[in-house]
Parts: C-alpha cells; sequence; structure tokens
C-alpha cells in the first residue's frame, strides 16, 4: 500500500509534523491543548463529511447524527460491558457505519435535495429518540445524557481530564489514521468512481459503475469513520448529552467545509482548525457568535465558493490570480490566444 | 367523538396554513429548483416582523401589509444577492443549499439577538366561538382556514389565467424554452422567490398566535412543509394541498392519541414511506 | 442583417468557437453546415444570448446585442428554435403555442399568429388540447417551430429543423421553412442534411472544429469539393 507523496498528502502531513511538535511548547495550556484536541476530533468529521458531501457530491446532514451515534454507542458499550475504550471507539464506528448503511439505503435513488431532507430528518429525529424511553432503555441516560463515561486508559494509566498529553497523541493516532483512510479512498478506485458519479452520474452509470453500491459504500465508511472519533469525544469529553446535536455545531462544521472548500482534501481539515479556534476566539461574544458563523457561511459560498484550498494549492490550473484576471477580463484571452498562433 | 371532531378540526385548520406554506416552497423548488432551507426561518421572520410592527402601534391590518410587503421585498434581496451569483457555478444546487442552510442560522440567531429567547406572541385576531351543529369553533380558527384557503385559490388562479402565472409556470417546465419564448427568466426567479418568501412569512402570522413565535421554531416548519411536498410531488400545487391537509389531520390525530413527541417521528415516517414507495409523491409532475 | 463579428465562446477551458465571423442578409436564407459537435448549435445559442460570448460583438440591425439578455433579443425579433425543441411539456399545445406570443411585440398578434399557424400546420390544430409531451417527434417539431413563429420574429435561428424524421415529415418542415421564407423572414439554418435544402438558400456557411472554413452563396458552395465532402461525409 504505497502512497504517492501527492500535494495534498504533503500538506496533511505537514500539518501533522506540526501538530506533534507543538505540544512541546504548550502542553502546561490546558485551554489550548483542549482546543487542539477538538481541533483533531472535527478534522475527521470534517473531512469525512468532505469525502461524502463535496468529493462525491451527496448533500447529507448526517455527520452529526453518526458522530454522536458512535459516541453513544462506545459510552455505552464500555459502561456496560466494562471493556475498554479502545474496543468502545471501533464499535461506536460499525455501529454508526452501520446505521450510515441504513440511512442510505432509502437516499440512493433519490435527487439530491431529498436526500439533504431525509439525512436533517434523521438529524432532527435522533435528539427525542435518545431522550425518549427506549432510549433510556439502551443507556442513553434520556434528556441528562450520560454522565460518566470510561476514560481511555494505555497499559494500566488511566487518561485523566488534567494530562492532556495522552489525549493529545491518542486523538492525533487515531485522527492520523482516519484522515489517511480518507486520502487512500480520495486517490484510489473508489475515489474515481465517486467523482464520476458526482460529475456525470448517467454517463458513469453507462461505463458499468454501480451508483448504488457506491453511495453506500462512500455512505458506510464516511459515518463508520466519524463514528470512531465519536467514540473518542465519548470517552475525551466523559459527559454526554443530547445538546451536541443542536444546530450550533451544524453551522460550525458547514464553515470547517466552506473554508477549505468542498472536495478539496485537506481543505476541510485546514478548515476545521480555522474554524475551532475561531469559534473559541468568538465565544466571549455569546449569541453574536453564531451570527458571525451564518454570515460566514453565506458571505464564504457567495464570495469564495473554492474555499482557502483553491488558494494554496490549485489543481493543476492556472493560478488563481490568473483566473479570477481571466474571469474579469475575458478578452485577454483572445489576446493571450492570438499570440500563441 | 367531539373530541374526536375537535381534533379533526385543528388538524384541518393547521392543514390550510401547511398548505399554504407547501405550495410556497413546492413553487419555489419547482421555479427556482433551489431548496430553500432559510424557508423555516422566513416563516418566523413573518411572526417577529409582525411582532415589531404591532409595537409600533398599528392595527392588525395595516400589520399584515407591511409585513407582507417586507417579507415581499426579503426574498427578492435574498434572491437576487445570495442566490443569483451562485448560479454561474456548476455545482450552483448544492452551494444555493448551503447558503440558505447557513442563511436560515444567521437569521436565527439573528432573531435570539434582536428578540430575545423568551417567546413571543401576536394578539389574537378574532376571540370567540362558534356554535355549529353542537360543535364549538372558535373563530380565529375559522378565519385563518379562510384566509388561508383564500390564498391559495387565488394563487391558483393567478398560475393558470394570469400570463406573469403561465409564465412561472413556463420556466418551472422548462427553463430554456421559457427563455426561448422571451420570459425574462430571472425576474421570475426573483418574483417567485419573492412570493414564498411571503406565504412562508404569512403563515407564520397566521400561527403565531396559537403556536408563538421563538427563534429556533421554523425548523419543524421546514420540515413539515418539506414533507408535505414531498408527498404531494414536489412541484405539483394540488399535491402539496392535498398532502397538507392530509398530513394536517394526520398529525393532530397522532398528537391527540399518543401524544405530542411521537408527533416527529409521525412525519419521519411518512416521510420516508413516500420516498421509498413513491418518490415523486401523490401528484408529482414537474418533478 | 445580423453580423457576426470574431466571437469567441468557451465551455470552461475548452475552445469551441474561435473567431468566428458570419453575416446574414436580411431576408436571406443562410445555411450553416458542418459536422457534428463543432460549435454549430453553440453559434446559434450565442446569437439567441443563451451562451455568453467571451469576446467579439453580434450586431442586430446595425445595433450592438453582444451583452443583452436573451428576452429582449427575442422582443427584438431573434428567435431561436433549439434542436432540443423545449417545449413545455405538461402545457397543452395551445398554451405552447400562446406563450410563444409572450414577448411584447407579439401579444397584440396573438390571435392572428396563432390562426396563420394553426393553417401552416393543420395537424397542430387537431391536437390544440393535448400535452405537449404526448406528441410524436415530428409534431414535437412542428410545435416548436410554431411556437417560435408565435414570437413575431424577424430573424429565425433553426436548428437541424429535420433531424430524426422521416422524409415525409422533413419536406413538411422544409416546406414551412420555404413558406415563411416567402414572407420575407430572415433564416439562419443549421442543418446536415443539404442536398434538400441546398436550393433554398442564399449563402451556406461551413464551420468545423470551431472555426469558420468557406462562407459564400450557393453556387460557390456546391462547386466547392470542401462542402461536397461535409455532406458526403454524413
Amino acid at each position: 500500500m504505497i502512497m504517492k507523496l501527492t500535494k495534498d498528502l504533503k500538506v496533511l502531513l505537514l500539518i501533522y509534523l506540526i501538530l506533534l511538535l507543538v505540544p512541546i511548547f504548550v502542553h502546561t495550556d490546558l485551554y489550548l491543548m483542549n482546543i487542539l484536541i477538538m481541533c483533531l476530533i472535527w478534522s475527521v468529521v470534517a473531512a469525512s463529511w468532505d469525502l461524502i458531501m463535496g468529493f462525491s457530491g451527496i448533500f447529507t446532514f448526517g455527520q452529526i447524527a453518526f458522530f454522536v451515534i458512535g459516541a453513544y454507542s462506545s459510552a455505552i458499550l464500555t459502561q456496560t460491558f466494562d471493556l475498554s475504550p479502545w474496543l468502545g471507539m471501533p464499535f461506536g464506528g460499525v455501529v454508526a457505519g452501520l446505521t450510515g448503511l441504513l440511512v442510505g439505503l432509502p437516499c440512493l435513488r433519490l435527487k439530491g435535495a431529498y436526500v439533504a431532507l431525509v439525512t436533517f430528518a434523521v438529524h432532527m429525529i435522533l435528539a427525542p429518540l435518545l431522550k425518549s424511553d427506549l432510549g433510556r432503555a439502551l443507556g442513553t441516560g434520556g434528556s441528562q445524557g450520560i454522565l460518566t463515561i470510561k476514560p481511555m486508559h494505555f497499559w494500566g494509566y488511566s487518561f485523566s481530564s488534567m494530562e492532556p498529553l495522552p489525549w493529545f497523541y491518542t486523538a492525533l493516532f487515531i485522527s492520523l489514521l482516519c484522515l489517511l483512510a480518507v486520502y487512500r479512498i480520495i486517490h484510489s478506485n473508489w475515489g474515481l468512481a465517486f467523482t464520476a458519479i458526482r460529475d456525470a452520474e448517467p454517463f458513469a452509470k453507462s461505463l458499468g459503475i454501480n451508483g448504488f453500491k457506491y453511495k453506500l459504500v462512500v455512505f458506510g465508511i464516511t459515518s463508520f469513520l466519524t463514528g470512531i472519533i465519536g467514540g473518542f469525544y465519548a470517552h475525551y469529553v466523559g459527559v454526554l448529552s443530547t445538546r451536541i446535536l443542536g444546530l450550533n455545531l451544524f453551522l460550525i462544521l458547514m464553515v470547517m467545509l466552506v473554508i477549505g472548500g468542498l472536495g478539496r482534501f485537506p481543505g476541510a481539515v485546514i478548515g476545521a482548525y480555522l474554524a475551532t479556534f475561531l469559534s473559541e476566539w468568538l465565544r466571549p461574544m455569546g449569541n453574536y457568535r453564531m451570527l458571525i458563523f451564518g454570515g460566514l457561511v453565506v458571505l464564504l459560498v457567495v464570495y469564495m465558493p473554492q474555499g482557502i484550498a483553491e488558494i494554496l494549492f490549485p489543481q493543476d490550473k492556472p493560478g488563481p490570480l490568473e483566473r479570477i484576471r481571466r474571469r474579469v477580463f475575458p478578452k485577454e484571452r483572445r489576446a493571450s490566444l492570438s499570440n500563441d498562433s | 367523538m367531539y373530541e374526536l371532531i375537535d381534533v379533526i378540526i385543528s388538524g384541518v385548520t393547521n392543514g390550510s396554513v401547511y398548505a399554504m406554506m407547501a405550495v410556497g416552497l413546492s413553487l419555489v423548488y419547482g421555479v427556482t429548483k433551489v431548496f430553500n432551507f432559510a424557508y423555516g426561518s422566513l416563516y418566523t421572520l413573518g411572526g417577529y416582523l409582525a411582532f415589531t410592527f404591532f409595537g409600533c402601534g398599528f392595527g392588525y391590518p395595516l400589520v399584515i401589509l407591511l409585513t407582507l410587503v417586507s417579507l415581499y421585498l426579503a426574498g427578492l434581496l435574498i434572491e437576487r444577492v445570495i442566490i443569483r451569483p451562485l448560479r454561474r457555478r456548476e455545482d450552483w444546487e448544492m452551494l444555493a443549499m448551503m447558503v440558505t442552510l447557513g442563511l436560515a442560522i444567521f437569521l436565527d440567531n439573528l432573531y435570539q439577538v434582536v428578540y430575545g429567547p423568551y417567546v413571543k406572541s401576536l394578539p389574537i385576531m378574532f376571540s370567540g366561538n362558534l356554535q355549529l351543529a353542537g360543535f364549538m369553533l372558535s373563530i380565529q380558527d375559522l378565519v385563518i382556514f379562510g384566509i388561508a384557503v383564500l390564498v391559495m385559490g387565488g394563487f391558483m388562479i393567478f398560475l393558470n389565467t394570469h400570463r406573469l402565472g403561465m409564465a412561472i409556470e413556463a420556466v418551472a417546465q422548462d427553463m430554456t424554452g421559457a427563455q426561448i419564448v422571451g420570459i425574462p427568466k430571472d425576474r421570475v426567479f426573483g418574483f417567485t422567490f419573492a412570493i414564498s418568501t411571503v406565504l412562508a412569512g404569512f403563515g407564520g402570522i397566521l400561527l403565531a398566535p396559537k403556536y408563538f413565535i421563538t427563534p429556533f421554531g421554523g425548523w419543524d416548519i421546514l420540515v413539515k412543509a418539506w414533507v408535505i411536498t414531498a408527498l404531494g410531488g414536489m412541484g405539483s400545487v394540488r399535491g402539496s394541498l392535498y398532502a397538507a391537509f392530509l398530513l394536517g389531520i394526520i398529525e393532530a390525530l397522532i398528537g391527540w392519541q399518543f401524544g405530542l413527541t411521537w408527533i416527529l417521528f409521525a412525519w419521519f415516517a411518512v416521510l420516508l414511506g413516500t420516498l421509498i414507495v413513491r418518490p415523486q409523491g401523490l401528484f408529482g409532475t414537474w418533478g | 442583417m445580423i453580423e457576426i463579428e470574431r466571437i469567441d465562446v468557451f465551455y470552461g477551458e475548452f475552445h469551441v468557437l474561435k473567431n468566428v465571423s458570419l453575416n446574414v442578409a436580411e431576408k436571406d436564407l443562410t445555411i450553416l453546415t458542418g459536422p457534428n459537435g463543432h460549435g454549430k448549435s453553440t453559434l446559434l445559442k450565442a446569437i439567441c444570448g443563451l451562451q455568453p460570448v467571451c469576446s467579439g460583438r453580434i450586431r442586430f440591425a446595425g445595433k450592438d446585442i453582444t451583452r443583452l439578455s436573451p428576452e429582449r433579443r427575442v422582443e427584438k425579433g431573434i428567435v431561436y428554435i433549439a434542436e432540443n425543441r423545449h417545449l413545455f411539456p405538461q402545457m397543452s399545445v395551445l398554451k405552447n403555442l400562446k406563450l410563444g406570443a409572450y414577448n411584447k411585440n407579439a401579444r397584440r398578434d396573438e390571435a392572428a399568429n396563432l390562426a396563420a399557424v394553426f393553417e401552416l400546420f393543420p395537424r397542430l390544430k387537431e391536437r390544440k388540447k393535448q400535452p405537449a409531451s404526448t406528441l410524436s417527434g415530428g409534431e414535437a417539431r412542428m410545435l416548436a417551430f410554431a411556437r417560435g413563429l408565435m414570437s413575431n420574429a424577424r430573424f429565425l435561428a433553426i436548428d437541424e429543423p429535420s433531424l430524426g424524421l422521416a422524409p415525409n415529415l422533413r419536406m413538411n418542415v422544409f416546406n414551412a421553412i420555404r413558406e415563411v421564407h416567402k414572407r420575407e423572414l430572415t433564416i439562419l439554418l443549421v442543418e446536415q442534411n443539404i442536398p434538400k435544402i441546398a436550393e433554398l438558400a442564399d449563402r451556406i456557411h461551413l464551420l468545423e472544429e470551431g472555426e469558420m472554413t468557406f462562407s459564400g452563396d450557393r453556387e460557390t458552395a456546391l462547386a466547392q469539393d470542401t462542402i461536397k465532402q461535409a455532406f458526403l461525409g454524413m
């Protein structure tokens, strides 16, 4: 499984290299470390969402739902069966993945907007479901949520919330694995199939690409990855409630995607860091925070739909300045062409 | 037995308003092909605008007039400034969904900042009840029902007979064909979006006395309106009508029998069922 | 009447029309031909405003219309009859035709045009209440053509009207074109089926790979080997 050192991989590894070293300087700043860990977590969620939405063109709202399912599953499993979180996380991933497949099934034949609607409905249903008696019976703690979740441990050493370093490096490790998986998928035959389905579905079908199969696959994989990191989140934060299903998180995730640029790996990762820091920075502003984020989404989509990724690494096209110039002054194209001929 | 009829009447009243809103949503999707996630927030906008105008001391008729005009302008503005620039890109449908979603949350938080998190309400239009064949009907409900039906009826007549109405249908059925025939596509888009905003906001005004105005109350409505249009058939005004009344009644019945928490599940079940069994809805035409 | 001056059209990075110029004199019937996919439809769409032009100018009756919106061009009398027809499927034949008269200049003549169109295409009159989606291929083409006529055109840009039609229907279409041309409409016709229609043409142009490789009057054109190849090669 050799991976060519393409540009996007280089950027990703660079980011992780920096992250590897950063804690050495700041590990006493608990607040900052917490933000960084959350960045690591969200970057996986954002990258997965970008994989299914930006890259494969399926407009879903399911990511947070799968995240939460993974979190709850891991929390409940480790608590009920006294298992290690290291087992709980993959289990959370599997449960989320299966849910993803289940949600994906009815969406296969649907047009884009309907998929959005169904997944949005799934998201909206999840909170009441978790709070209901059924949820309580499964161990979700109803509206109170789960108040004690097993912390991670490594060979007998139990992670504590006062020591961020073990959490950090665990998150680093897990998120890197997940992101590498996303990277691998993008640059594989599967990735080609996904883009084919996104850009020209009838044509892809005529080539024998089974749209249904690939759509299911992408649903399953992205929800699986999100579920795993959701499990980590549960053990890290130590408590779970349905508040995360609120729309604010949604909005922040969207900002991550839009900043990063849809379908431009690892744009979503960069977006995750930027958005998380922005969110923290704006926290003292109270309600205005979400207002700004909402406005940010609108502005970014209208004025910079390609996101930062386009500016940092345009894909073998003329650079961004050139493209802007061409769009504003199309006549110049003719001049340059007649120079060629 | 009386209780059952009461419940059904309530369902029908709600259904009429849902119908009006679903028509607006179906219209905007059918014509502009934009999935307007901000529709719920525009519903709330109607309520808050009316509330503000009431605060200025105006009476109901003036409040409604001012609110509707403001909603129309808001719709035009949104379409012009936010949606139209996106059309140049190939992936504009997805971008439009994202931008309307961003707008929705922006608006909701704006309401929270401006009006605070506590519920607001509008005064009841008409108090009192009517005795009809042994049933007590609140006049307010009757009025709401009447208004909603009038608005919808008027709108459907407009679509069928007036030149602009036919132009709107034309754009919905074949955008390029409409351009070929000389219909100003952009103006039709703007108008349609504005009208759908008015319908959404008007629904907000009508239901506010009963269900109050909250910053995040639009999402329930959004989902319901979408389920109705999906069931009725995206783009089919008649379908949205039937579906709206049907679902309004079902909702009332389920709430009565099983409690409020199950209502959301019921809507979801209907949505899922529709999309699996008959994705184009009952009367799906423009599709 | 129509002057196209050195236009370029790009689909993204793909250079579809390269420095193309074309003049259509008033009341002429001009044929634009050439292999498939080489830009003929694009050129028509550019004239009608459905395809933006990256450089160059388009003039109609002396006025520059390069930046004019499609609906304003229709008002001026430029009407496009597309290969894909773009009818309104759930509307009746009659309603389709009525919508053809949407633009300001055509509204007052709606009744007269309707009568004329039904005379030209009696089959449409028979089917006037039927939804457009129920029409056969040939009838749909007739409807598209008729709808275009409802717009009080001064200039018709017709894209492959006979494509896929049975020979007798093809003759109907060409006869209709001939009739309409007699009524002093300027026509730019894209066709690959040249032999049948060539006699009507005043001028013939050949578009290959986005470039205008030949422009001339009918006699000269039919004597050219390139033209002969262009329609023999189909």
